[in-house]
């Protein structure tokens, strides 16, 4: 063993040597990062400032972003159906003879059938049935129909007849329950 | 001279129109009457006709009484008193209204709204359409509103210069507040109060006030 060799022996052994204090500086480290850490959770609503208080795995994210919007729409839809909305507007279009397609949309929950009736079909139960829709409690149709006012019902299983809750009643029941009106041609339709 | 000519060629064109429009209301109701009763809504449709007023309303008046299996009696009142009601408006909104308006003022006058109610709204806006305002009024009627506070609630605003798209947002919301369990009344004067606060022109003020027109419902 010659010189050089002593000297990186006893390098090493120095290293190895425990350092005075050491392990009570590790404990005191340990001990501030857990006061720091409960600090950071004991804060009202911290975590909307702080930027680390957060932490979510990114498909956990996704999943919950999904969610909201899955929710969101479901809601809308509910909201909509339960208006029974008759929605003219979007779906109307201005047809060459001068006549309007309007869309009309009922909800009938536990219903087998819905026909449409009206000044403009006669009243006929079978000329206009509404389409279901894939939620299965809507019902749908589109009809082209003239400038003016229309008064209109539907049917619901062939035997009951109803008003449009979303649409102006008839001021008249004349044979017993009440049309609903619509007015085409305006500045809009009603 | 061509004038004349030109006159007299368009009504011989309209006439056979006009001939088998007729014709084919006729038909439509001798297909789904029974005999004894479609004669006489003929007759009624007829003298509507030669009264030149609108027809359509009556036949479709009948075909609703069959469809609902109403008796033969009920569907010939049902038609007699919509005749007589298209005749009254016709009388209240002057010679030269729509179709559409003598539709929905026969409806109006039917549910007990005055004839002068649908003049003073004739006076309110002269040459607009009235069918909207005519038809917020009957739902108004219609959903419990008194016809007094009806009619003023419409007129109102109509005189306050409130076009069709605000009209119908009124009677929206007063539809929700009925929904909700408001009283009919307290719900077409907070919903006449909202929309004269938003149109364009009208003093602020003047929402809070009973409309002018309540002294001569």
């Amino acid at each position: 063993m010659n010189g050089d060799d002593r000297w990186d022996d006893d390098a090493r052994a120095a290293y190895q040597l425990p350092i005075e204090g050491e392990e009570q500086a590790r404990d005191r480290a340990i001990l501030r990062l857990r006061r720091e850490s409960a600090k950071r959770r004991t804060g009202m609503g911290a975590w909307w400032v702080d930027p680390d208080g957060l932490r979510m795995r990114p498909a956990l994210a996704a999943v919950c972003v999904l969610a909201v919007l899955v929710i969101g729409a479901w809601s809308g839809a509910g909201w909509m159906a339960s208006r029974g909305v008759r929605a003219p507007r979007p779906s109307i279009a201005t047809l060459p003879s001068g006549s309007t397609a309007v869309t009309f949309v009922f909800r009938a929950p536990g219903a087998t059938r819905v026909s449409l009736v009206g000044d403009f079909n006669g009243w006929d139960p079978e000329a206009t049935p509404l389409a279901r829709a894939t939620t299965g409690e809507i019902w749908i149709a589109q009809v082209p129909l003239e400038h003016g006012l229309h008064a209109y019902a539907f049917v619901i299983d062939g035997r009951d007849w109803a008003p449009d809750p979303s649409a102006p009643l008839a001021p008249v029941a004349t044979f017993g329950r009440r049309n609903s009106l619509l007015v085409v041609g305006e500045d809009q339709a009603l | 001279m061509r004038r004349l000519l030109a006159l007299a060629l368009a009504s011989s064109l309209l006439a056979p129109g006009r001939a088998s429009g007729d014709e084919s209301e006729e038909a439509r109701l001798r297909a789904r009457l029974k005999p004894e009763l479609a004669t006489p809504v003929i007759e009624v449709v007829r003298s509507a006709a030669a009264q030149g007023l609108p027809t359509a309303p009556l036949v479709a008046r009948a075909l609703e009484g069959a469809s609902r299996q109403a008796g033969d009696e009920a569907i010939l009142e049902a038609v007699r008193g919509y005749a007589a009601g298209l005749a009254a408006a016709r009388r209240a909104l002057g010679s030269t209204a729509r179709a559409a308006e003598l539709d929905a003022g026969a409806g109006a006058l039917m549910a007990g709204v005055p004839e002068d109610s649908l003049a003073s709204l004739k006076r309110a806006r002269p040459s607009g359409s009235l069918v909207i305002p005519l038809v917020v009024l009957s739902d108004f009627v219609a959903r419990g509103v008194p016809v007094a506070n009806a009619s003023n609630a419409v007129l109102a605003a109509t005189r306050a210069g409130a076009a069709d798209p605000a009209l119908l947002r009124m009677r929206e919301r007063i539809d929700e507040r009925i929904l909700r369990g408001e009283a009919p009344t307290g719900a077409s004067r907070e919903g006449l109060r909202e929309l004269l606060m938003k149109t364009p022109g009208t003093p602020k003020e003047r929402g809070s006030r009973e409309p002018r027109e309540r002294r001569q419902p």
